[in-house]
């Protein structure tokens, strides 16, 4: 079953045409890899997902619900989170308060709850105090609660990125070059967390250039190359597609990069 | 103990005593000091309520603002007409004081919330100016020649115990959701919508709530010094309020406390110095900035540390045997 169907979405900035017609389904608990060159589109496909740009032409919904025209704080609502390419904490905060921030969207409290601290306020951010702690321990991180996120180490950072995507249950985890940086043990964790993550139930979407984790952990990988979705298979297939080859290597006779 | 203590009725009952132990002992004190030091305190507390309100936008949500005496103008000359005017209650007063001005705050907050950073602090520039010129011209403020003939109704109890309350409040605010969601859009906004927080929403809450703080603040000045003008409320009374928020510790509630402390009491202190207080009191302020740049009690974090000595002694007291 899809859960996430992008159906012939194309966004044109100005004379760009950065997303080309983009047909592409995810599968409720798969993982999925979107892989091209730079400048391929890639990290425009989490933004047109996340609602951050809308798309010029063209359908994205999630189980059968549209996104398109949604405000990008109501996607996180409705199920779908996601890291950045660039590691986007709230660095002077706890790494305790980033994960409580997470599970913003499944809180209610409001100005009248935080005036008046009724028990009922008190037991949701008891709530929420919970389950962020129990992201952290999932991501090895339980120990850094007080730490601020600006004082832990780049793969540490990363992976609270992904706590705070995480706290809040979404159906599907966008990761945006989630191994960026990272040393090659580093990686081998991260592998192993992508696992875990999915096995909880949680689709993955992610956008990597490590061929060596991309090609070890997807179920399929779809590939982009000047916006276009030039292949989409498993990664066996995907190693032996021709246009893949050529989009990442060249074809061996001179050609014009420039899209005409 | 800590039950009981955990029980909201319980909590309540500890919060009320407070603000009753602030109105008795304020009362004493009143009883005691001199007038010239109870108007340094009068001073000390409205100044510290505003801060408060100028803390949550530009500390805790992040949105530098300059227009912070268009609001405390505002609640002033709010205040002022109701109680002068229609003959209401002088609590009543201060509370519609607070009331309009957090309506404009809200109104001024939906046109410049597009804005970031210097923009913004530009835009609410412009608000302020506009807002001090508007009084400057209505009858019903008496333009330039100022309101005259309010009854300073002001009492030092009232004062501190509206000081406490407030405290309390943005303590409270600070460690809820909405709290954490403010703290969130000043840290990176981007990534703020992602998790789910209505930047927009947030934001025009702490406007909201930032220009109340401002309107009684506003409402209490006017009621102390009986007498008001636009220029009272000029783009140095922006920065007055703003320095104390900076100096203090931006975001942090104890530091802008300080804040309000030391630069009310400073310009007094200094008075023995005659024509060279404001350049000793200009250059207080550098050494502070250059000692201290992000305030007083900026970087330091009292909950934080209390939590930290009471959730992990044991490990710690391990790690030191070590």
């Amino acid at each position: 079953m899809s859960l996430l169907t992008l159906d012939n979405v194309t966004i044109r900035f100005g004379g760009l045409t950065a997303v080309d017609t983009v047909n592409l389904e995810i599968n409720q608990g798969e993982i999925l890899a979107l892989i091209g060159p730079n400048g391929a589109g890639k990290s425009t496909v989490f933004n047109l997902i996340t609602s951050i740009y809308q798309p010029t032409e063209g359908t994205i919904s999630l189980a059968g619900k549209s996104l398109v025209r949604i405000p990008t704080h109501k996607i996180a609502e409705m199920g779908i989170t996601r890291t950045f390419q660039t590691i986007r904490l709230f660095s002077e905060l706890s790494v305790l308060d980033n994960v409580k921030i997470g599970a913003h969207c499944r809180g209610k409290a409001g100005l009248f709850q935080a005036f008046t601290r009724l028990p009922g306020m008190k037991r949701e951010e008891a709530e929420i105090e919970e389950k962020a702690i129990k992201a952290l321990e999932f991501l090895d991180l339980a120990t850094k609660c007080e730490e601020m996120a600006k004082n832990l180490s780049y793969g540490e950072q990363r992976r609270l990125e992904i706590a705070r995507a995480l706290v809040s249950k979404p159906k599907l985890l966008l990761l945006d070059e989630p191994a960026a940086g990272m040393n090659p043990q580093e990686k081998v964790v991260l592998m192993e967390m992508i696992r875990r993550i999915r096995d909880t139930g949680i689709t993955i979407f992610l956008v990597e250039h490590d061929m060596k984790l991309v090609m070890g952990i997807s179920e399929r990988i779809a590939v982009l190359d000047y916006g276009k979705l030039i292949a989409e298979g498993t990664p066996l297939e995907v190693r032996s597609n021709n246009a893949v080859i050529e989009a990442y290597l060249g074809s061996g006779k001179f050609k014009s990069r420039i899209r005409r | 103990m800590k039950k009981l203590l955990n029980n909201w009725i319980v909590q309540v009952l500890l919060f009320l005593s407070l603000l009753g132990l602030t109105a008795y002992g304020s009362q004493m004190i009143n009883d005691i000091i001199p007038p010239y030091f109870l108007m340094i305190a009068f001073f000390i507390g409205i100044n510290l309520i505003m801060a408060l309100g100028l803390n949550l936008i530009t500390g805790v949500t992040g949105q530098l603002s300059l227009g912070h005496a268009a609001f405390m103008s505002i609640g002033a000359y709010s205040s002022a007409i109701a109680t002068v005017n229609y003959d209401l209650p002088f609590l009543l007063g201060v509370l519609i004081g607070g009331l309009i001005a957090s309506v404009f705050g809200v109104i001024i907050g939906f046109p410049t919330l597009r804005l970031t950073g210097d923009y913004l602090a530009i835009a609410t520039l412009g608000f302020a100016e506009i807002v001090r010129v508007q009084f400057t011209n209505m009858k019903i403020t008496n333009g330039a020649i100022g309101f005259l003939g309010i009854e300073g109704s002001t009492t030092f109890p009232i004062v501190m115990t509206i000081a406490v309350l407030t405290i309390c409040l943005m303590v409270w605010l600070e460690n809820s959701r909405n709290g954490r969601a403010m703290l969130a859009i000043r840290e990176d906004e981007v990534a703020s919508s992602a998790v789910g927080i209505n930047t927009t929403l947030y934001k025009i809450q702490a406007f909201a709530i930032g220009a109340f703080c401002a309107g009684v603040g506003g409402a209490l000045f006017a009621h102390t010094t009986t007498f008001i003008q636009p220029t009272d409320f000029g783009f140095q009374k922006s920065v007055d309020i703003l320095s104390i928020v900076v100096l203090g510790g931006l975001g942090s509630i104890p530091g802008t406390i300080i804040g309000a402390i030391v630069l009310t009491a400073a310009p007094e202190i200094l008075r023995p110095l005659s024509n060279y207080r404001m350049i000793v009191y200009g250059l207080l302020l550098v050494v502070i900035m250059i000692f201290r740049p992000y305030g007083l009690m900026g970087g330091v974090n009292l909950r934080q540390a209390l939590r930290r000595a009471m959730m992990f002694p044991k490990k710690k007291q391990a790690g030191r045997e070590e």
